[in-house]
């Protein structure tokens, strides 16, 4: 059939740059490989890898721009703008849509390879074809993830230039497709609403530069063991280090904050398989850069030096793999589904580590040794241990992550843990608490040798403030108890403490010097934040029904959830809350919940309010997002964990005014009972009232009751009457139409003095009501202060190294 | 004895304490009738929801009580008791793992946990004409 309107040349176009960069990468790194031979032909073979590395860089950027043509113009006859875009989307989420994808996202990780190697080319003087030839070879590797061709029968890569109807050939048989102007009544399936926020646009660039980052001091530690230039590669490699530990770590601490904001895990932290991922590699990064550091100044321990830059950059792969070829499953929310590439990321993987094993392994045996070990008391032995631990803490959180991995490969069915945070918190603990002692002792030590009584006095200070300053936030916390928080508390205090100290008393405020000791405040106050807001979240909602879930096993009594009716105040922690409603706004449904604190006299003051909302999606499913209330001190943290959807939207369609089903109660003279608005009492029965209003005959019989009807202001009467006529019971009811209360009486029972009443509420009177989670955390302003304080210090540590490198280079 | 050897010993015996105790803070994809064999232990239980039997959340009772039926991947069906909300969607769900313990002489499961997969999150669906 022919199609009409399909835009079939720009997907073209685009596949063939697609191909394009494939071949130039591989072109580009076999010249880059032959440029690094050194020998009559490299200048030529470097001309070439240049001229094949910008063209490869050329195609990349046209793959871009013809994947944004395809989005911004909505053809969906393409698979992935159908399948990420839709028209109703805002335009300002195209980026979003443009990384939502497996394609995009490879796509934006091999532009971020192409960005830094265009700049290595320039900066990279004599190490330019080693390095570029690596990276030329991860691109090839990269651009292969986009291919979409098959081999034996074998689909290598996933192409974004598929066109719906050809990769689906069973849609044929819907029957929008059987017509040829399919496209005038296609849309697409949409972005993920859980996506459709700000986060989204900036999160995924800034981890993608992380990860494209890692590729640079991996390539100059390939190049090093290549060349044999064991020590010479560290120090162009070092400022890129420091540079992808900042970016990496903003990224990572990117989506704890996206987390916290936007989605309803209840912190910024799961320990999810994917934060994971990318958290590990920038531990192992953090680690690299400062044996990287420790090298240029004591050229020893080489095979750690090579061996952490070389890890973060594998720890990234198989990050990659773990997320993107589904093996992560049941295990993690938000891991990509299988798009049939797992046997090639798995290719890749192993590539690159039997690639760096054997480079380690051929010039292990080359690497000059010291004779003399280095000093117990030098800076750089303690680099070096800190750098240990946070090998040793990735090793630990990458075992548990892998789980799925483990079951893969010795078929084993194990499941994780039913308190996994609590896990990893326990094993993390004394890591972070021995490497926030090093970061305060650390800068105090000299290289090679420290005066012990020197350091000593130099640390006393900090210590003994520290010591003091814990022990009062301690007994504010009430920490006595808990001792292993207390001992994070003064590792976090003390490295705080003694790095000012060291900036004012070492470095006498000299700022520009200052990157290494403001980021190390940073880390500290980050952990003192996570610390704190952690151990001392507290849980407000409390489930103030009576029916107690305690009685049912202690282990069951997760009583973190609070029931809402609309109009009713409860108590919530230092609060009384009320909901006061619901309000529609697009997809989105707004639960409006108002804060009220007591004044000295009993009256109410309003705090403020917080609308969680619930995202409706058809499609995709309901999403709740939280709302939070910031304070300087506290945050107070809601989300909405049920609300009767199904019902709402059932009620819109029918009338609110029918009444509902009937309920009876049995009654005595002065009983009382409850509708869903009122309080209803009987007051007395009565034959003899006055008939004239009604039509009975002489044989009826005919008993009146009187009900008191009172709500919290007014009070009503109601008199339904019990009446039987010719042998058939014949109820006349009443109404009380202000509350929507209707009473009939049914029935009278002489044996035991009791009458039936009948009561029906319109459907209006059932009042709605959300289920809500609640939680203070105290003091997580600190974690997101010092989260800025380590990414300013780090800035700094690069341009300072970049300024004596500068100086040096002139000197030269 | 050199300082890096006692580094690396330290390493290793670290490395193995994570090894043991990771594999003792698991637990297993089981079934009910391997929850109902050992009461005492706590499981993951893999399943469906059954849409035929009725699911009872009444949040003005208690709000963190759930009763739904589900069948594990091996065809056994029991009544589950879930001690938190209703999740959001969850007649929808394709697949639930929930983590507890058989109680009652096994005849409910009591689940503190649960996790759903649901397809309709990043499965294709299939086009549809535009209204």
């Amino acid at each position: 059939m022919e199609y009409v309107g399909e835009h079939l040349g720009v997907g073209k176009v685009g596949n063939l740059f697609v191909i394009f960069s494939f071949v130039f990468a591989l072109l580009a790194s076999i010249s880059y490989f032959f440029a690094a031979k050194e020998n009559d032909e490299s200048a030529s073979w470097k001309k070439i890898a240049r001229i094949t590395f910008r063209l490869h860089g050329i195609s990349v950027i046209g793959i871009v721009v013809s994947l944004f043509i395809m989005l911004q113009n909505h053809y969906f006859e393409y698979e992935y703008v159908w399948h990420h875009s839709n028209k109703a989307m805002p335009m300002r989420y195209i980026l979003s849509c443009f990384w939502e994808g497996q394609e995009g996202s490879f796509l934006l990780w091999t532009f971020w390879h192409v960005i830094l190697g265009l700049i290595l080319q320039r900066t990279s003087k004599n190490w330019e074809a080693p390095v570029m030839a690596t990276i030329s070879l991860v691109q090839a590797f990269l651009a292969s993830m986009l291919l979409g061709v098959f081999v034996f029968e074998h689909r290598i890569g996933s192409n974004p230039f598929t066109v719906l109807l050809r990769e689906h050939p069973d849609f044929s048989n819907i029957p929008l497709f059987g017509k040829p102007d399919y496209l005038e009544k296609l849309d697409g399936r949409g972005l993920n609403p859980l996506l459709q926020n700000y986060w989204m646009t900036i999160h995924p660039p800034t981890l993608f530069l992380g990860f494209a980052s890692t590729v640079v001091p991996f390539a100059y530690a390939i190049a090093g063991l290549w060349k044999k230039r064991y020590s010479e590669w560290v120090r162009p490699a070092l400022p890129w280090a420091f540079f992808g530990v900042m970016i990496l770590g903003t990224g990572v601490l990117m989506g704890g904050a996206w987390a916290y904001e936007a989605l309803s895990f209840g912190g910024f932290w799961a320990w999810d398989p994917v934060e994971n991922a990318s958290l590990v590699p920038w531990l192992t990064f953090v680690g690299a850069a400062h044996v990287m550091l420790i090298n240029r100044n004591s050229p020893q321990s080489l095979f750690i030096t090579f061996l952490l830059p070389i890890l973060t950059f594998l720890l990234i792969l198989y990050a990659t793999f773990l997320t993107r070829s589904g093996i992560l499953g049941e295990s993690s929310v938000h891991a990509f589904t299988d798009l049939g590439m797992s046997g090639q990321l798995l290719i890749y993987l192993l590539f690159f580590v039997f690639l760096a094993i054997v480079l380690i392994a051929i010039n292990m045996k080359n690497f000059p040794r010291n004779k003399e070990e280095e000093g117990l008391w030098s800076r750089e032995f303690w680099m070096f241990v800190g750098s240990i631990v946070l090998l040793v803490s990735s090793f630990q959180i990458t075992f548990y992550t892998s789980m799925p991995v483990w079951n893969k490969l010795f078929d084993l069915h194990r499941a994780p843990a039913k308190d996994v945070v609590a896990f990893y918190n326990t094993w993390q603990l004394p890591f972070a608490v021995i490497t926030l002692l090093l970061i305060a002792v650390g800068q105090f030590f000299k290289y090679k040798h420290t005066d012990l009584n020197v350091f000593i006095k130099k640390m006393s200070y900090s210590f003994i403030a520290s010591l003091i300053f814990t022990a009062f936030i301690s007994y504010s916390l009430n920490y006595f108890n808990k001792p292993f928080y207390a001992l994070l508390l003064f590792a976090a205090v003390f490295a705080t403490i003694a790095n000012a100290d060291y900036i004012l008393r070492v470095l006498k405020g000299n700022v520009k010097k200052a990157g290494a000791s403001i980021s190390h405040i940073g880390f500290a106050l980050m952990m003192l934040g996570v610390l704190i807001s952690t151990s001392k979240k507290d849980f407000i909602s409390q489930n103030t029904s009576g029916k107690s879930v305690e009685s049912l096993g202690k282990e069951f009594s997760n009583n973190d959830n609070i029931l809402l009716t609309v109009g009713d105040t409860l108590t919530m922690g230092k609060y009384l809350v009320t909901y006061t409603g619901k309000r529609y706004e697009g997809i989105n449904i707004y639960f409006d919940v108002d804060y009220f604190t007591k004044n000295n006299d009993g009256t109410l003051k309003k705090e403020f309010s917080l609308s969680p909302l619930v995202q409706t999606n058809p499609r995709m499913g309901n999403i709740a997002e939280p709302d939070t209330r910031h304070y300087l001190t506290f945050d107070v943290y809601t989300h909405v964990t049920y609300a009767d959807l199904e019902s709402l939207q059932a009620k819109k369609k029918e009338s609110l005014d029918e009444y509902d089903k009937a309920k009876n109660f049995p009654m005595k003279t002065g009983d009382t009972i409850f509708s869903s608005n009122a309080i209803i009492i009987l007051d007395s029965l009565s034959t003899k009232f006055n008939k004239t209003n009604y039509h009975f005959s002489k044989d009826d019989i005919a008993v009146m009751a009187y009900l008191r009807v009172l709500d919290i202001t007014k009070k009503y009467t109601a008199t339904p009457i019990f009446v039987i006529h010719n042998n058939n019971i014949q109820p006349l009811s009443s109404k009380v139409d202000p509350l929507g209360l209707q009473f009939s009486f049914w029935k009278i029972d002489p044996q035991n003095g009791k009458i039936e009443i009948s009561l029906q509420e319109k459907k209006e009177n059932t009042r709605d009501f959300i289920v809500m989670q609640a939680m203070i955390f105290p003091y997580i302003n600190v974690l997101w202060i010092g989260c800025i304080i380590m990414i300013i210090g780090t800035i700094l540590a690069i341009m300072e190294r970049l300024r004596t490198m500068k100086i040096n280079e002139k000197n030269k | 004895m050199k300082k890096t050897h006692i580094i690396l010993i330290v390493i290793i015996a670290v490395a193995i304490g994570a090894i043991l105790t990771t594999l003792n803070n698991t637990s297993t994809y089981a079934s009910f009738q391997e929850a109902k064999d050992s009461p005492d232990n706590e499981f993951h239980i893999v399943g469906k929801l059954d849409k035929e039997k009725e699911t009872i959340y009444d949040p003005k009772v208690n709000a963190n009580l759930f009763t739904f039926y589900m069948r594990d991947n091996k065809g056994t069906e029991s009544k589950v008791v879930l001690h938190k909300n209703k999740p959001q969607d969850f007649e929808r769900s394709e697949q639930i793992v929930l983590i507890g313990k058989m109680q009652m002489n096994g005849n409910e499961f009591h689940a503190s946990e649960i996790l759903m997969k649901c397809p309709s999150k990043y499965n294709d669906g299939k086009p549809q004409e535009d209204k």
